[in-house]
């Protein structure tokens, strides 16, 4: 500790603080345009100057650290003088246009004029005038306003870890550009608006639609990912008018992906359905709650008088929130039926007995930044988990090794050490090749058959460097993705990586899907486990539900037709159940197809709920906004349909009563991953020649990104529709770039035009899933497909 | 005693009778001072706050850029704005509507305004028929701008060397 003096007062700091920090803790605002504490310093804005005693000069604030004994003067006449010197430098060129400016009434700049300015300029030429860069569809230029404080670059450069914009010209040309000549390409390019301290980067979506003094300022978690980052829903009248970040040094800090930020937008698309409809003799009529809720109430007993009560099932998206997982598989339960499921994206449940309580990180979101080695297994963890990834990446410029298995050599925003590219029939030897090489380093004892699987094994030098790294690591972990969840041998694939951690002595940790994830599974979402882990009558995953099990189906909140990990599969099955109802807040033509019933319920922003995150940290949010139309929220919904069908305890008044409830049901658990590692009986053996690989694109994961209409407008957003196969797989088939294809996976086909990507995994075509066009495929990762022009 | 001799005697003169016609018979003779409105109009001050306009500019152009300060500065709260980016890149509103039931005509919009877009009248003579008229929208007020322009610029003019 350090003792200072500021503006006359006493104060102990820590060694090391900058002065504009320093003043800070006793609660002195220094203006700053440059300085931000999650950027490097560079103090090149010089608004921070401030009188330090026996130096001859004002010293920038966020540039000088204290010493013993120090006397600084924020306020005196010297430095007051500086500042406002300084502010006039940087109005010379600033155009004024605070009345069309999207950042007016929010801005550092306005505010730093009115509380440090002169009044007055004595520049009176011509200002500099600049072209605007585009920025793509979420930023907004114009570099008019920009006064060269170089946030933005160093945003891009030390936390995007991408080099997109830096200056350009010099003297009085400088500017900002974009380096490229492309759009931005970072899934948190969204943070540069908040960044930016004046209007020359703002928010394209929420472009001249409002004034930051018109809207109220209310919080929620971001929907999409399970980082359960906290966002601010800026909010006027009736409508989410834009979302920014809200700090949490823990969680985001902050930070947000591009998704959380931009995807409110989807809220008020087109689509949204905002009255109950219901379908008689294949004609669908709006009609009021009471009307819907009785039919479906009726239709749901008629499948459980004819068929019995276990033909009844519910899937859940897992956007769902903890309320609503509790309530569904209450509802299911309590109704008589164990078939419930929300792993839609997941395939193999062979293995489910061994699931841990609920699948988590493995360790708090802050212990990311001090491993020292990762292996992401099957994730393209920089856009499915865009903020984990931020937190890794740290791990990684202190030293960590990254490394990868997957079926596409992906461009990450660090150096990765190693990256295993295979397509997913090999992923299996690829772990087991990673366990042998461990043995052979460490010797640890070889879990029970595992010696046996890997006779044959060749382990190779990515292998061994693997190996290498994870055992000589003071602090490693395996993370399990979201294609690898989809992949069609997980249990296998979840007990190698197991197998790994124990050989190397690494954790295994899960990248869980969703913001509801993991209150699905806490709340007993699924079949094989109640509330809290409980042991219960196991009913049917998803896939054996939808493909005959099940007579009356309730969907919440997913479009099967994209939402699942067998699109084909699914969609036949639903034509052939008897009565299938969607709660769901959009109406899609698939869903109108296949549905009986659509109720319309409040997507977040319009409800109150608790998402667990995917370190299992418990965390509610109010609804903001009324709900839109006819709309009401999903936790109504399924009681008031519990009574309807006179199922005894669902008279709740509110979400909290909910959870209060779901919290009392699930009781104390302890999440532990490190399950027995079961080795499989054998691995695959399966090798086809050509092999479907199709993740989810980057913002079509769940209903309300697909609809967020500047999101679909970037480069992630507009994932061609195509085969991409490497150059050699291509030349195998006799095939050339940008030919139309008939591809072929089980019975269906789809055309598609070809595109060469030399990242693909030989041996794979990658065909995006998560869309309509390529539903009719078979399952999305892994499966033999054939490739035939036409 | 001597009071009530003088207020007999006033009383017997009908005094004060003739007093008061003295009066209306000076009156009858005067310069007369009555406006035949609506025929004739008294002179209005050119800081008179009357009915609601949106200006252009001499090109055709609507003047307001929907910076909503107008809409921020409002005490009675009765200036409603929702804006977006134009086709052509510029902010522009989408909806701009007075509500001159709730407005109290203290000009703080007109003050407020950057680009001297909305602007209050000296035209005081409107009627509503039906509820709903008192509600200007945007194109109302377009035309109000565009019928009274002279009258506002005469307006502004005379009162430019008071500001
Ligand atoms: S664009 Fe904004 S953040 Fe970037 S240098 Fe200019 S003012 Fe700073
Ligand atoms: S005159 Fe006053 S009350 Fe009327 S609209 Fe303007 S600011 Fe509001
Ligand atoms: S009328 Fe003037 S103050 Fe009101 S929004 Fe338009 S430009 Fe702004
Ligand atoms: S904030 Fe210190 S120089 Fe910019």
């Amino acid at each position: 500790m350090l003792n200072i003096q500021i503006n006359g007062v006493d104060v102990q700091v820590k060694h090391g603080t900058a002065i504009i920090d320093a003043a800070a803790e006793s609660g002195i605002v220094i203006p700053r345009f440059c300085y931000h504490k999650k950027l490097s310093t560079v103090a090149s804005c010089r608004m921070c100057l401030v009188e330090v005693e026996k130096m001859p000069k004002a010293m920038p604030a966020c540039a000088t650290p204290v010493a013993e004994g120090m006397k600084i003067h924020t306020k005196s006449p010297k430095a007051l003088n500086a500042q406002r010197g300084v502010l006039e430098f940087l109005l010379i060129n600033h155009p004024l246009d605070c009345p069309v400016c999207d950042q007016g009434g929010d801005c550092p700049l306005q505010e730093a004029s009115l509380g440090f300015g002169g009044g007055v300029s004595h520049y009176d030429f011509d200002k500099r005038v600049l072209h605007n860069p585009d920025f793509g569809p979420l930023v907004a230029t114009d570099m008019m306003r920009c006064i060269l404080c170089t946030r933005c670059i160093r945003f891009s450069r030390e936390i995007a870890g991408v080099d997109d914009i830096s200056t350009a010209g010099r003297g009085e040309n400088i500017r900002i550009a974009s380096q490229t000549g492309h759009p931005l390409t970072s899934e948190l390019s969204g943070n540069l608006i908040d960044l930016c301290p004046v209007g020359a980067l703002t928010s394209k979506p929420a472009r001249f639609t409002g004034r930051p003094w018109e809207y109220q300022h209310r919080s929620a978690l971001g929907p999409h990912d399970s980082f359960g980052s906290h966002l601010q829903l800026d909010v006027r009248g009736t409508k989410v008018m834009r979302v920014v970040a809200r700090e949490c040094e823990e969680i985001n800090e902050t930070w947000l992906s591009d998704r959380d930020r931009f995807s409110y937008q989807g809220l008020y698309s087109a689509d949204r359905l905002t009255t109950p409809r219901i379908r008689e003799k294949g004609i669908w009529r709006e009609v009021d709650w009471s009307t819907a809720l009785e039919f479906v109430a009726n239709g749901l007993q008629q499948v459980r008088k004819t068929h019995g009560a276990p033909a009844l099932g519910a899937l859940v998206a897992p956007t769902a929130t903890l309320e609503e997982s509790y309530l569904i598989q209450k509802l299911i339960r309590t109704a008589g039926s164990p078939h419930i499921d929300h792993r839609l994206r997941q395939r193999d449940f062979s293995d489910q007995a061994h699931d841990p309580v609920f699948p988590w990180l493995g360790g708090a979101i802050t212990a990311l930044e001090q491993k020292t080695a990762f292996l992401v297994v099957g994730s393209y963890l920089r856009k499915e988990h865009p903020l984990v990834n931020h937190r890794l990446r740290k791990a990684v410029l202190r030293g960590a090794h990254a490394m990868f298995l997957d079926a596409v050599d992906r461009a990450y925003n660090y150096p990765t050490s190693v990256s295993m590219v295979v397509p997913p029939s090999a992923w299996e030897r690829s772990l087991l090749a990673v366990a042998k090489a461990a043995h052979a380093i460490t010797g640890r004892a070889i879990p029970t058959g595992l010696d046996a699987l890997w006779e044959s094994i060749e382990c190779e030098a990515i292998h061994r460097t693997t190996a290498e790294h994870l055992v000589n690591a003071a602090s490693a972990v395996l993370l399990l993705g979201n294609v690898a969840h989809a992949h069609p041998r997980f249990g296998a694939l979840r007990n190698l990586a197991n197998a790994v951690a124990e050989l190397t002595g690494a954790s295994v940790g899960y990248l869980p899907e969703g913001a509801g994830t993991v209150g699905a599974w806490l709340t007993g979402c699924v079949p094989h486990r109640g509330p809290g882990g409980k042991t219960v009558t196991v009913g049917q995953d998803w896939h054996t539900m939808v493909t005959g099990g099940v007579k009356g189906l309730l969907i919440l909140g997913a479009e099967l037709e994209r939402d699942c990990a067998d699109p084909s599969a699914a969609l036949k099955g639903l034509h052939q159940a008897a009565f299938v109802v969607s709660l769901s807040p959009w109406v899609s033509p698939a869903q109108e197809a296949y549905a009986h019933a659509l109720l319309p319920i409040a997507p977040y922003a319009e409800t109150s709920g608790t998402y667990l995150n995917l370190e299992g940290r418990w965390q509610s949010f109010q609804g903001v906004v009324a709900p839109l139309g006819e709309t009401r929220p999903a936790w109504k919904v399924l009681r008031v349909l519990g009574n309807l069908m006179d199922l005894s305890g669902f008279d709740y008044f509110s979400s909290d009563q909910v959870l209060a409830e779901a919290r009392e049901a699930i009781g104390e658990v302890t999440p532990n991953n490190a399950m027995p590692c079961v080795v499989p009986a054998a691995i695959s053996s399966e090798t086809p020649a050509l092999e479907r690989f199709g993740e989810v694109p980057p913002y079509a994961q769940d209903a309300l990104v697909r609809r967020a209409s500047a999101l679909q407008a970037t480069p992630d957003g507009r994932v061609p529709i195509a085969a991409r196969m490497h150059s050699a797989t291509l030349a195998g088939c006799g095939l050339i770039e940008g030919a139309q294809v008939s591809v072929r996976q089980g019975e269906g086909v789809v055309r598609l035009p070809i595109i060469v990507d030399d990242r693909v995994a030989k041996g794979c075509v990658f065909v995006p899933s998560a869309s309509v066009e390529t539903a009719a495929l078979g399952p999305v990762v892994g499966g033999a497909v054939t490739v035939v022009a036409v | 005693m001597f009071d009530t001799i003088a207020r007999y005697l006033k009383s017997l003169f009908l005094l004060e009778l003739l007093g008061g016609l003295a009066v209306t018979g000076r009156y009858l003779f005067r310069h007369k001072l009555t406006i035949q409105y609506p025929e004739a109009h008294t002179p209005l001050s050119p800081r008179f706050r009357g009915l609601h306009a949106l200006r252009r500019y001499p090109n055709g152009e609507e003047r307001c850029i929907a910076c909503k300060l107008c809409e921020a500065v409002c005490p009675a709260l009765a200036i409603t704005i929702e804006s977006d980016q134009r086709e052509d890149g510029t902010r522009r509103t989408t909806r701009y509507e007075i509500d001159l039931f709730k407005c109290i005509y203290c000009g703080a919009c007109e003050e407020s305004c950057p680009v001297d877009s909305i602007v209050e009248t000296s035209a005081f003579e409107y009627t509503f028929e039906r509820f709903g008229e008192h509600i200007m929208t945007k194109s109302d007020l377009l035309k109000h701008g565009d019928q009274y322009e002279q009258r506002i610029r005469a307006d502004r003019a005379a009162d430019a060397r008071y500001r």
